[in-house]
């Protein structure tokens, strides 16, 4: 290999690793000075078919460049010292980025020198762009350099190489082409919904449109917790308690107060000033009768308490001066939609959206996105996520060879080395 | 009716089981026996959640508790077919230690209480995703014990014995974390519609996984030895800030991977 010649001049081909790192951090460069001058990189611009004839084009140079017999500066960039290094310039990255809050959208009118030099946008930064677009020409590159003389046992190598190589291209071009939208539908409305927000709050109309029959949710039991009164923080400090409230008679003891609950209704209403009844419609809340008893002293109180929604108000127990019972409001524990979905040429699909359930339309795919969390099960409305990847299936295709080569893995290594000793 | 009050009966005779196929393979030459009991005890487990889905009517997998089941069922199995297919007795022995970790929790703190899990969790990609990351975690760990012994009075002819087995360690923990980052792809696209969005613990998971991929690359000679053995010390430092850092960094305040309470 080259880096038994110590003694090569620097610039001599074949290069190693110090002609590497020079020609990296050239890039890097290069990328900071065009970050500077023209700003963060616009994903847009390279919108189809800019997208495929950009980077469809540099693999197929590559390709040509693999051609061309004995090419030291082909074998270069195919070799482990460029691959190597570029992996290095995508970790010192990603590490800046780890530790930088990141945001999206226009530069503010007064940008900090992170916004200017893209710390703040790393992924839409020139220096990031162009160190990734250099590592899917290095895999390109190696892959090819390895057909040359394909053999069998490089299985794990060309699963894992060439997965990421699709992975890393489809998704990277392909965000350029990424439309991602939301749409607000109100229940029952006399009209299936055409309009969407983009990022920007822009609104625009789709050539899909939705109907909503029925959204339906289901809560979690609320929590009871001992509050500051003044902060509002829960007790003790450190790590909050909070008692998950059930379907029977419970006890529980929160920092020296002994806590029973004697009634906990799912759907209650208020009765008088300050009790509650089980009554199951709209605007119905959690209530529960509790009983607090200071440890200490014996002292002991009892009342009822709600978390509240929309149509009734929040009720605390006062336990004494500093401190106070409280509910909390109900966790959503399933949120669904009953919806049609209607496309420009005619075709027509139901489906119950829920999270983790998307529909799959053509390109399109649809989420489960949001509520009126204020009114909660009552909701008038539910939103849903569009989202428009052309480049999914190539990029669910990478997926598959990666994790088919990474089970590769389990055994290879073992078996590379004893190759090794081989030959 | 098996509920969670049986639970300790199922546990013991598990832990006993797996204890003492621990000790037989770390201690003794009696792996054929160690394996047996490795499996006798991966059945007396597998029971116990059988019989519990069955009087649950829904998977147990919601509460923390039940999670922590399924860990310890998953970890055994690899570590059983692993060596089965591979004879590495390590990652049979080493699985079976984290595995008796977690009955132990399981028994000392259930949290058994219906916990409320959020909608994008329940997925059937959180089990295997959670696993595959923690049993790679473990593999990593022990990979960078290798390491630091062997960057102790480095030695240039290290017995190769020892190399073999870092870069091993090294390859299927990185296998498990690329498939639980690849299965965790998946599960973000089905529940937030895009499959990576530089969350800042898909960041740092990157920083890991790139970190490690560096170790792999340079280890494909042997010259560049005492600084891959570094490499791996600072990969196994992105995976611990990956795993339990990235909570206190302040660009991780809107982490989705971040759970309150």
């Amino acid at each position: 290999m080259a880096d038994n010649q110590p003694k090569k001049p620097i610039w001599q081909k074949p290069w190693h690793f110090t002609e590497t790192i020079f020609i990296v951090i050239g890039i890097y460069l290069v990328g900071m000075m065009l970050q500077l001058s023209v700003g963060t990189f616009k994903f847009t611009s390279l919108a189809w078919p800019l997208n495929i004839i950009f980077g469809g084009g540099s693999l197929l140079f590559v390709f040509l460049l693999s051609l061309r017999k004995r090419s030291a500066f082909y074998q270069w960039l195919a070799g482990v010292p460029f691959s190597v290094t570029l992996i290095s310039a995508l970790i010192i990255q990603t590490i800046i980025m780890g530790i930088t809050p990141q945001v999206s959208g226009a530069l503010s009118t007064k940008p900090g020198v992170f916004d200017i030099i893209g710390f703040t946008r790393m992924t839409s930064s020139w220096p990031f762009i162009l160190i990734y677009f250099f590592t899917i020409i290095a895999l390109f590159a190696a892959v090819l350099n390895r057909l040359k003389s394909p053999k069998w046992r490089d299985y794990a190598f060309y699963l894992n190489h060439t997965g990421l190589l699709i992975f890393l291209f489809a998704s990277g071009f392909g965000a350029s082409d990424m439309k991602r939208y939301v749409m607000y539908v109100e229940e029952r409305a006399d009209l299936p919904e055409w309009r969407v927000y983009s990022e920007n709050k822009d609104v625009l109309e789709l050539p899909i449109a939705i109907t909503l029959n029925d959204f339906v949710m289901e809560e979690y039991a609320p929590k009871l917790t001992i509050i500051e009164r003044k902060t509002g923080k829960s007790i003790p400090e450190e790590a909050p308690y909070y008692f998950q409230l059930a379907d029977k008679i419970q006890e529980t003891e929160i920092e020296g107060w002994s806590v029973k609950v004697d009634t906990f209704l799912r759907d209650a209403i208020r009765n008088s000033d300050k009790t509650y009844k089980e009554i199951k419609m709209p605007g119905a809340c959690p209530a529960a009768k509790v009983s607090v008893k200071e440890i200490k002293t014996g002292k002991k109180i009892s009342g009822w308490v709600c978390c509240g929604n929309y149509a009734q108000l929040y009720m605390l127990l006062n336990i004494n001066d500093t401190y106070s019972l409280v509910m909390t409001r109900p966790e959503a524990k399933r949120y669904a939609s009953d919806i049609v979905v209607i496309s420009e040429s005619g075709e027509k699909k139901s489906a119950i959206l829920e999270v983790n359930k998307p529909l799959k339309m053509g390109s399109w795919t649809i989420y489960q996105y949001g509520y009126d969390t204020d009114a909660g099960k009552a909701s008038m409305y539910s939103s849903f996520e569009l989202v428009y990847d052309s480049w999914l299936n190539a990029v669910y295709f990478g997926i598959i060879l990666c994790a088919i080569g990474s089970l590769c893995l389990f055994w290879i290594g073992n078996k590379k080395r004893k190759d090794a000793k081989n030959d | 009716m098996i509920s969670w009050d049986n639970f300790i009966w199922f546990a013991v005779s598990t832990l006993l089981c797996w204890a003492s196929a621990f000790g037989l393979l770390v201690f003794s030459n009696k792996i054929r026996l160690g394996q047996m009991l490795a499996g006798l005890g991966f059945i007396i487990y597998g029971i116990f959640i059988a019989l519990l889905w069955f009087n649950l009517d829904r998977p147990p997998m919601r509460t923390m508790g039940e999670t922590r089941l399924w860990y310890s069922f998953f970890l055994v199995l690899v570590g059983y077919i692993t060596y089965a297919k591979w004879r590495y007795k390590w990652m049979l022995s080493y699985s079976l230690f984290v595995a008796m970790i977690f009955v132990v929790v399981n028994i000392l703190k259930p949290e058994i209480h219906s916990k409320n899990l959020m909608p994008a969790l329940q997925s059937i990609w959180f089990v295997p995703h959670v696993t595959a990351y923690i049993l790679s975690y473990a593999i990593l760990g022990a990979a960078t014990i290798v390491g630091v012994k062997q960057l102790y009075k480095f030695n240039e002819n290290e017995d190769t014995a020892l190399v073999e087995f870092t870069d091993n360690l090294v390859y299927v923990g990185f296998g498990m974390l690329m498939l639980g980052m690849l299965m965790g792809a998946v599960w973000a696209k089905a529940a937030w519609g895009t499959y990576w969005s530089w969350d800042p613990k898909e960041t740092w998971a990157f920083v890991t996984a790139a970190t490690y991929l560096f170790y792999i690359h340079i280890r494909w000679n042997n010259k560049y030895r005492k600084t891959s053995l570094w490499v791996l010390i600072l990969a196994f430092t992105c995976l611990m800030i990956t795993w339990k850092g990235v909570n206190y960094l302040p660009s991780a305040q809107n982490s989705v991977h971040v759970y309150g309470q």
